[in-house]
C-alpha cells in the first residue's frame, strides 16, 4: 500500500513540479515582482519533503506566537476580520498545507511563510471566552469545571485551550476565530484571483486539480464538525488498539466553531528525537501502521502528517492529532493505487503497471516511452517495498524520492499528470516520507505492507503486527 | 513623448517595504505630529493605503506645474522605484517619526524643492517647486485620495473622523512649507480648494506618460498585471470623473459589492507580499501596540 501511495505521491509531485520549475525559470525582464512571486510560490507548494528543520521552524512559530504576541492578541472580531480577512486567511492555510514540505525552499520562501504565520496573534481572553459563550451557550467557566484562558497551541484558524469538563474529564477545545469561516468562504469563491496565484507557477490543466482540492479541503477545515467527524470514525475504528491511540471526541461540547476532545498528554516529535532508536522505529511502525490502516480499511487518509500532530508514549504506542484535513478514498478510488503496487513489487509485470498508470489517469495513454523508462522513473517511489527485509529509510532517501518528483527534466515527467482525487496524497505521502526519514527508522517495510495489503493479507511480521492482529480479531468478533 | 528608456522596476516591494520600515521607529521619543491616537494613522494603516497612494499620484500629475517639476528634475524614468521609494520614505516618516526626524526630512524636502524651478514646457509658464500653491495642491491631492480610497475599499470614516483626518494633516502641508492658514482644514474646505484648483489641470504628455508607466509598468508579469490591474482599476474608479475623463480612462466597472470585494482580496494579497518584507510585521506591531495603548488608556 505503500507503494501505491508513492506512486500517487509522485505524480501528485509532478504536478508541484512542474510549478516549481515555472517559478524558479526567471524571465529576463520580469523580475520586479521576484519577490512577490517568491511569496505567491508557497501557495502552490506541495508535495515535498519537509527540511530538517522545518518542523521546529513551524512549531517556533507557534509558540512565539502564543507567548510573545499576547500583548497584540486579537481583541474583536474585527481585527480578526483586519489580520485574516481579504485572502490572508485563505493564504495562511494554503501555506500551512504546504508548510512543513519542502524541498529546500529558498529562505526568502520559508520567511514568507512564517511571516505569515507569525502576523496571525492568538485571540484576547475575553474574545476566546465570547466564542465558547456564543457556541456553548454559556461563558467558560461555566461550561468547565475548569478553564485555561491562556491558549496552549495554535490550531488551525483557532487556538486551543485546555479545560476540564464538569463530569472531571480534561480536555483540548480547539475554538475557532470568529467570523473566519465566513471570511475564508467568501475568499475561496474569488476563483479568478485564487487561479491567477496558481497559475503564475503552474501549467494550466493542474492549476485546476489543485484548485478544486484545495477549495474542498480549506472550506471543510472550517466546519470542526466534519473535523469530529472524522476523528470520531478513527477513534472509533482504532478502539482498543495496542499503539494507535486518536482521543475521543466530547460531542455534547463540540459544533461548527468549536471542538472538544480528551486532552493527550505524550513527547512531542522533536523530544523523540533524542529517545533511542528502537523506539523511534517502534513509532515509525506505527504511525505506518495508522497511514495505510486507515487509507484501505477505513478509506481515509489524514492530509496532516505533520510533526506537530503526534504525540510519542513510548513502546510505539502514538496519539494522532487534528483531523481537520481528512480525504476519503471510494474503492473505486483506491483500486488503482492497490493495482499499481501489486504489479510492481509483486507480479513483476511492467506492463500492467504501466496499464494501471494509464487506467488511473496518472500518464497519458500512449506516450512515447518504453515502458522500461516508465518503470525505472517511478520505481525508487516502490523502492522500501519491492523486497523483503530490514531496511532503513533515511533522510536521503526521502530527498531522493523527493527530487524525482520533481524530476521534471525526465522525459517522462511531462506526460505524468494528477487526477484531481489524489491531489492531496502528494501532502499526506510526502510528508510521511519526511518523517520517516528523519527518525531513520528501519522495519521490514515490505513484510509490514503484506499484511496490509487486502489482496495480501500477510500474516503478522512483527511483535506490533502480532498485537495488533489480536486486536483485529477481537474487533472482528465484535462486529460479528 | 519620449525615447528614454526606462529603467526596469526591480525592487518594487522591497524598497516600498524598506522605506516604510525606516519611517517607524523602534523606540519613540515622543509620538511624532499626530500620534497614536489620530485619524492620520489610522488612515495610513487602512488596507486600502496603495490605492489612496496612487489616485493621489494620479490627481498630482494632473497638475500642469507640479507634474512639469517631476518630469524635469525628480530622474523617475532613471530610476522609478527610486523615486516611489524616497516618496514611501517620506510619508512614513511624517506619520510615524518623533518630531525632530519628522522636521528633518520635511527640512530635506524643502533643500531639494529650493532647487526644482523651470517652465512647462506646454504652457510655457514658469514654476518653483517651493510655490505654496503647488505644495498645497500635492497635499490637498493625498489627503482627499485617503478619504476616498478608505470609503471605497477600506475602513470608511465618520463624518466627524473624516474633519479630524483633514484638519491633523494640515501639519504636515506646512512641514514642507505651506502657511497654515492656506490648508482646509474640513472636508468642506477641502473640496471647495479641489474645486478651485480644477480649471488649472490637465492631463500634459508629461501626466500622461508618467502615470502610462505607473499604472501598466512595462515588462509587468501577465499574471502578476492581473492583480495590480485591481488596484490600478481601484484607483481610478475613486478619481473624480472630470479627472478620469482628463486621462480619457473610460468608464469604470461599477463598484457592486463583490467587485469592492474583490479589490480588497487584491490588496489584501499585496499586503501579503509587502508583510513579509524584512522589519515590515515588526512595525506593524509597534504601531499596533502604540494604538493600542491609547485607546485602552
Amino acid at each position: 500500500m505503500k507503494a501505491r501511495r508513492l506512486a500517487a505521491a509522485a505524480m501528485a509531485g509532478g504536478a508541484a513540479a512542474a510549478l516549481t520549475v515555472v517559478l524558479l525559470r526567471r524571465r529576463p525582464g520580469r523580475l520586479r515582482y521576484r519577490r512577490g512571486l517568491a511569496a505567491l510560490r508557497l501557495f502552490v507548494r506541495g508535495g515535498i519533503r519537509y527540511a530538517g528543520s522545518a518542523p521546529r521552524l513551524f512549531a517556533a512559530a507557534g509558540e512565539q506566537r502564543q507567548l510573545l504576541r499576547e500583548d497584540l492578541a486579537l481583541q474583536t472580531a474585527e481585527d480578526v476580520a483586519d489580520t485574516l480577512g481579504a485572502m490572508k486567511g485563505v493564504m495562511m492555510k494554503i501555506g500551512q498545507m504546504a508548510s512543513y514540505v519542502d524541498d529546500g525552499l529558498s529562505p526568502a520562501v520559508r520567511r514568507t511563510l512564517a511571516r505569515l504565520q507569525d502576523s496571525v496573534p492568538p485571540m484576547s481572553p475575553q474574545l476566546a471566552a465570547a466564542v465558547v459563550a456564543e457556541e456553548l451557550g454559556a461563558p467558560p467557566e461555566r461550561v468547565f469545571a475548569r478553564w485555561d484562558p491562556q491558549p496552549i497551541a495554535a490550531a488551525s484558524i483557532g487556538q486551543v485551550h485546555r479545560a476540564v469538563t464538569r463530569d472531571g474529564r480534561a480536555v483540548a477545545v480547539k475554538v475557532q476565530y470568529p467570523g473566519i469561516a465566513e471570511t475564508i468562504t467568501a475568499d475561496l469563491s474569488n476563483v479568478a484571483l485564487l487561479r491567477r496565484m496558481l497559475r503564475i507557477t503552474a501549467p494550466a490543466q493542474d492549476v485546476d486539480a489543485l484548485l478544486t482540492e484545495l477549495r474542498e479541503r480549506i472550506g471543510e477545515e472550517l466546519d470542526y464538525t466534519r473535523e469530529a467527524e472524522n476523528q470520531r470514525l478513527l477513534a472509533a475504528y482504532y478502539d482498543g488498539h495496542p499503539t494507535i491511540h486518536i482521543p475521543a471526541v466530547i460531542d455534547e461540547l463540540s459544533t461548527r466553531r468549536l471542538m472538544t476532545s480528551e486532552l493527550s498528554g505524550g513527547a512531542r516529535f522533536a523530544e523523540l528525537a533524542r529517545w533511542p532508536q528502537h523506539e523511534r522505529d517502534l513509532a515509525a511502525e506505527t504511525i505506518y501502521r495508522f497511514v495505510f490502516r486507515s487509507l484501505y480499511e477505513v478509506g481515509a487518509f489524514n492530509g496532516d502528517p505533520h510533526p506537530g500532530n503526534y504525540l510519542f508514549h513510548g513502546g510505539g504506542r502514538v496519539t494522532f492529532l487534528d483531523f481537520g484535513l481528512v480525504k476519503h478514498f471510494t474503492q473505486a478510488e483506491l483500486q488503482p493505487l492497490l493495482q499499481m503496487a501489486r504489479t510492481v513489487c509483486v507480479e513483476h509485470d511492467p506492463g500492467a503497471f504501466r496499464r494501471g498508470l494509464e487506467d488511473a489517469g496518472f500518464l497519458r495513454a500512449g506516450a512515447p516511452l518504453s515502458t522500461q523508462a516508465i518503470v525505472e522513473h517511478l520505481a525508487v517511489f516502490y523502492d522500501t517495498i519491492r523486497e523483503p527485509g530490514p531496511l532503513t529509510i533515511t533522510g536521503d532517501y526521502a530527498s531522493t524520492v523527493v527530487r524525482r518528483f520533481f524530476d521534471v527534466r525526465s522525459p517522462v515527467a511531462e506526460y505524468i499528470s494528477v487526477p484531481r482525487s489524489y491531489v492531496i496524497l502528494q501532502r499526506i505521502n510526502l510528508g510521511l516520507f519526511a518523517v520517516l526519514g528523519e527518525l531513520s527508522a528501519t522495519a521490514d517495510w515490505r513484510a509490514i505492507a503484506e499484511e496490509i495489503w487486502p489482496f495480501v493479507q500477510g500474516p503478522p511480521s512483527t511483535p506490533m503486527g502480532q498485537a495488533e492482529a489480536a486486536w483485529r480479531a477481537r474487533h472482528q468478533a465484535i462486529a460479528a | 513623448m519620449t525615447t528614454d528608456p526606462y529603467a526596469a522596476a526591480t525592487g518594487l516591494v522591497e524598497r516600498c517595504a524598506a522605506a516604510y520600515v525606516s519611517g517607524v521607529p523602534e523606540d519613540a521619543a515622543d509620538d511624532g505630529f499626530f500620534g497614536p491616537a489620530s485619524v492620520t494613522w489610522r488612515v495610513s494603516t487602512d488596507l486600502a493605503s496603495p490605492v489612496a497612494g496612487l489616485r493621489s499620484l494620479l490627481m498630482q500629475a494632473l497638475h500642469p506645474l507640479a507634474m512639469a517639476g517631476v518630469d524635469q528634475h525628480s530622474g523617475w524614468r532613471r530610476d522609478p522605484v527610486g523615486r516611489l521609494a524616497a516618496t514611501s520614505a517620506y510619508l512614513a516618516t511624517i506619520t510615524f517619526s518623533e518630531r525632530a526626524a519628522a522636521a528633518a526630512a520635511a527640512a530635506r524636502v524643502r533643500r531639494i524643492h529650493d532647487h526644482v524651478r523651470g517652465a512647462d514646457g506646454v504652457t510655457g509658464r514658469r514654476y518653483a517647486a517651493a510655490d505654496p500653491a503647488l505644495l498645497l495642491w500635492v497635499h490637498a491631492a493625498l489627503v482627499q485620495s485617503g478619504l476616498a480610497a478608505s470609503r471605497a475599499f477600506g475602513t470608511p470614516l465618520s463624518a466627524d473622523d473624516s474633519d479630524r483626518y483633514v484638519a491633523e494633516m494640515r501639519v504636515a502641508a506646512e512641514l514642507v512649507g505651506v502657511p497654515w492658514p492656506l490648508v482646509p482644514a474640513s472636508v468642506a474646505d477641502l473640496e471647495r480648494y479641489v474645486a478651485s484648483v480644477r480649471p488649472e489641470l490637465r492631463c500634459t504628455p508629461a501626466a500622461a506618460e508618467s502615470m502610462g508607466y505607473l499604472l501598466d509598468p512595462p515588462g509587468l508579469d501577465a499574471d502578476v498585471a492581473g492583480f495590480w490591474q485591481d488596484v490600478r482599476d481601484a484607483a481610478i474608479a475613486v478619481l473624480p470623473d472630470w479627472a478620469r475623463a482628463m486621462y480619457g480612462y473610460g468608464a469604470p466597472q461599477p463598484l457592486t459589492p463583490g467587485r469592492r470585494t474583490e479589490i480588497r482580496q487584491s490588496l489584501g494579497v499585496l499586503d501579503a507580499l509587502v508583510l513579509s518584507e524584512p522589519g515590515v510585521l515588526e512595525a506593524r506591531q509597534r504601531i499596533t501596540l502604540r494604538m493600542r495603548a491609547v485607546r485602552s488608556a
